[in-house]
């Protein structure tokens, strides 16, 4: 409706005269009826302004489409005719609509009913379309919603059977087992693996459950099987020397580092392109390597065990939470702890250098004579570690043979096992280690002084004789006549003597073996000392063994030696036919004149210039009473002459000058 | 479905016995009757469903009784995609079974495994022992050539 409102007013109730006939007769109009009445209020509306907006409007509409069609005249609005349509029938719908309230609102007229038409064919046909294109609809989104679906379960069949195919795979290798109580998170298939080796628990009681024994299996986010640790879970087993020699700090085992590392396999970034029996592999390096911070942590335990036991003997000279030090020798102190195994690598990669720089000495034993020259003069016997790696293997080759080997070999026929005291077991084989390293240790020593020995003395061999036991060491001082001097002694010697089968000897050993710090000495070609006792040195052993300690070792040594050199120049005199006598260290030649002649040998380890030298002392009947009255320090006085540190083939030749001396022999 | 079914059966009539199995076996029958079962009931819902599916494509002279057809079908996919998930989950129980029931070949390869460390242990054993063969030689043939080198001798030599 426009801005103007039209009104119009009822007549009056008031009858009017119609009209007057000529009679006079007044003729009024009929009384109208309420239907009537009605009906003409009715057509009194006014529908003259909706249609002339109705003209309007095709008016408009007209031009519009005109321009339309001047403007394009390919393709018109599909739609066009559904929305005039549609149009209309909004406006009769309105028309009606106001109808209706109008009438309502003059409470003259109320609507009485309506009756739907009579639906027409193609209007049946129509909602017929609308049906079907709407149950299409319907079936069309059901085959949307069941392709999703099977594209999911598609999905999930190939994460199970990724899951389950690396399960069986992991099971052929470990213990898998499914959880049956308790919640099982989202994202947890209910498995775990189990480490814990519990055929250990008759033989070895003291052993606790590792927190690592049993590991939840999960699925991974793209639904591979993946294995979760807790960060800084897994320990490994350290072990290290304290000396309080050194001015360093302890000596560590450096840990080697393997491939891989206990991170989580998803938390890689390139997991996604692994396949999938890469991904079964890392899990399976994974878990070897829990199990081996399992067994560290259980060798630890017995290694504590074993140590606190009484009866072990050990000194326990430090305890702590996961570190264990004790002491196996005097200044000398091991320690065995449990680290973390991402902080073990660590902590050697920072400070491994500076503490192989700082060491007292090389961690390898491989000490040779390079070594003995520069401490020939230190007497304070650092101690030469072994290889910190090494021992540890060791620690754990032992626990893992006599503990974890041989309680799986025990029988099963009783279905009982059999008990052998496992406290002593740890303690006895902990003792059974610290003696090893002591020995180790001992024996870097005893091997010290014999290459410092074997240096100063140029005919001397050494002869290493590995005895494959922890415990034990051996080695041989071998001294060989030159064959020069062999030769021309054969030439010297007397028809008597070389009708005689060959009795001197041309090679003298003296064996050095080592059992735990007990040095025992065999040396074959020295006096007999109970002969030497009663004057007669001729009564030789094959062989002599005794036992020395470390301090007198290269004395002992080197009087042997000395003394296997003196008798090799004693057969040398006897075999020219001249009579000498030895002592220990001394060959004496009597003179014409009745003076006796000594070659006597000096040793001296310390001595740097050669430990073995040799003197020449003219004795007579009066020499004793002027002994006494000399000074004894004057090495150039008439009695004494020294000689130095003569070869052999040089002391050959001062022998048969001295036998020329004495005027005897076949020259 | 019957293949596996027959097989089933067979496996489980072969293993009913006396003694300590018995008592496993009927227990292993049970849940062997069970599962079918469960298969079958997930199947014949399937069937059923799709079934009601395909009839409710008639197109009804009233909207509202096409209305109701519409959400009947809604509900009739979902349980058909219901049942798919449990025979899904069946198929991981019945691998589940099978991982934690497999004792003969697990025992089999154990023991084959057990066999082949043990080779490889030996093997190294042997290995070390060799090594340890060979550094003796070594050492020894080193203190010869050592101990006869001219360095050695001319230290020999001199006084």
């Amino acid at each position: 409706m426009d801005g103007k409102l039209e009104m119009s007013l009822d007549k009056l109730p008031v009858k009017r005269l119609e009209s007057i006939e000529e009679n006079g007769i007044e003729r009024f109009p009929t009384d109208i009826g309420y239907d009537e009445k009605r009906v003409s209020l009715i057509r009194r509306i006014d529908f003259a302004w909706a249609v002339e907006k109705e003209d309007e409007e095709k008016k408009q509409k007209k031009p519009k489409k005109g321009s339309r069609e001047s403007s394009s005249t390919t393709t018109p609005w599909p739609w066009q005719n559904m929305a005039e349509n549609l149009q209309l029938a909004h406006q009769e719908l309105s028309v009606i609509i106001d109808l209706i309230n109008t009438v309502e609102a003059n409470d003259a007229v109320t609507v009485a009913g309506m009756t739907r038409p009579k639906p027409l064919p193609n209007e049946i046909l129509a909602d017929l379309a609308v049906s079907t294109a709407t149950k299409l609809q319907c079936y069309r989104n059901l085959g949307k919603y069941f392709k999703q679906s099977a594209r999911a379960l598609e999905q999930q069949v190939a994460r199970e059977a990724r899951f389950y195919g690396a399960l069986i795979r992991l099971q052929q290798n470990w213990k898998v087992k499914r959880q049956r109580v308790g919640a099982i998170a989202p994202g947890n298939e209910g498995f775990m693996i189990d480490l814990f080796d519990n055929s250990l628990y008759d033989s070895v009681a003291v052993l606790r459950p590792s927190s690592l024994s049993t590991i939840r299996v999960d699925h991974g986010s793209d639904g591979m099987l993946a294995i979760n640790l807790p960060s800084k879970s897994c320990h490994s087993l350290l072990f290290g020397f304290l000396s309080g020699h050194s001015n360093a700090g302890p000596m560590k085992s450096n840990k080697i580092k393997s491939h891989g590392s206990l991170e989580h396999p998803s938390k890689k970034p390139e997991k996604e392109s692994l396949s999938d029996n890469e991904c079964v592999k890392d899990t399976h390096s994974l878990l070897r390597k829990v199990h081996q911070a399992i067994f560290d942590e259980q060798v630890f335990d017995m290694v504590n065990c074993g140590a606190i036991n009484q009866s072990s003997g050990l000194n326990v000279t430090g305890i702590q939470e996961n570190y264990l030090q004790l002491c196996i020798d005097p200044g000398i102190s091991v320690f065995v702890s449990l680290v973390l195994s991402d902080q073990g690598d660590q902590v050697v990669d920072s400070e491994g250098p500076q503490k192989l720089e700082s060491a007292v000495l090389p961690l390898d034993s491989l000490d040779g004579v390079k070594l003995a020259e520069e401490k020939h003069n230190s007497r304070t016997k650092k101690p030469c570690f072994p290889n910190c790696t090494s021992c540890e293997i060791y620690l754990k080759q032992i626990f893992h043979e006599y503990v974890f080997v041989k309680a799986n070999d025990r029988p099963f026929s009783s279905g009982t096992r059999i008990s052998s005291q496992p406290a002593n077991d740890g303690s006895g084989l902990l003792s059974h280690f610290c003696l090893s390293l002591s020995h180790r240790i001992f024996s870097n020593k005893v091997l010290m002084e014999l290459e410092n020995v074997v240096c100063r003395v140029p005919y001397l061999h050494l002869i290493s004789h590995p005895t494959w036991h922890s415990r034990a060491s051996a080695w041989t001082i071998f001294m060989k006549i030159p064959p020069s001097i062999l030769h021309a002694s054969s030439q010297t010697r007397t028809p008597d003597f070389q009708s005689i089968k060959n009795v001197v000897k041309s090679e003298f050993r003296t064996k050095v073996v080592i059992n735990d710090d007990c040095i025992n000495i065999e040396a074959e070609g020295a006096p007999n000392v109970v002969g030497v006792f009663k004057e007669s040195s001729e009564d030789i052993c094959s062989s002599n063994k005794y036992d020395c300690n470390l301090d007198d070792f290269p004395v002992i040594i080197l009087q042997q030696v000395a003394s296997q050199v003196i008798r090799w120049l004693h057969e040398e005199a006897l075999a020219v036919g001249i009579k000498a006598n030895r002592d220990f260290l001394c060959l004496s030649f009597e003179l014409e004149q009745g003076e006796i002649l000594n070659l006597v040998a000096h040793v001296d380890p310390e001595d740097t210039r050669g430990c073995i030298s040799w003197w020449l002392i003219m004795e007579d009947g009066f020499a004793e009473e002027r002994k006494l009255h000399m000074d004894i320090a004057d090495g150039a006085s008439e009695y004494r002459k020294f000689l130095g540190y003569l070869p052999l083939d040089v002391l050959y030749l001062t022998l048969m000058d001295l036998v020329s001396l004495c005027g005897g022999g076949s020259r | 479905m019957n293949k596996a079914g027959g097989i089933g059966i067979g496996g489980g009539g072969g293993g009913v016995g006396s003694g300590p199995t018995a008592a496993a076996a009927a227990a292993a029958a049970q849940k062997q009757k069970a599962l079918m079962q469960r298969v079958e009931t997930d199947i014949a819902n399937i069937v059923d469903n799709f079934t009601q599916l395909v009839n409710v494509a008639r197109i009804n002279d009233t909207s509202v009784r096409n209305s109701q057809e519409a959400f009947m079908m809604e509900m009739r996919a979902a349980r058909m995609v219901q049942a798919a998930d449990s025979l899904l989950k069946l198929v991981s129980e019945l691998k589940q079974t099978a991982i934690f029931s497999g004792f003969a070949s697990l025992n089999d390869h154990v023991d084959q495994r057990i066999s082949v460390f043990n080779q490889l242990a030996e093997k190294t054993d042997s290995m070390l022992a060799r090594v340890g063969e060979e550094a003796a030689a070594s050492l020894k043939e080193l203190e010869t050539h050592y101990y006869s080198s001219a360095q050695r001798t001319s230290q020999t030599l001199e006084p």
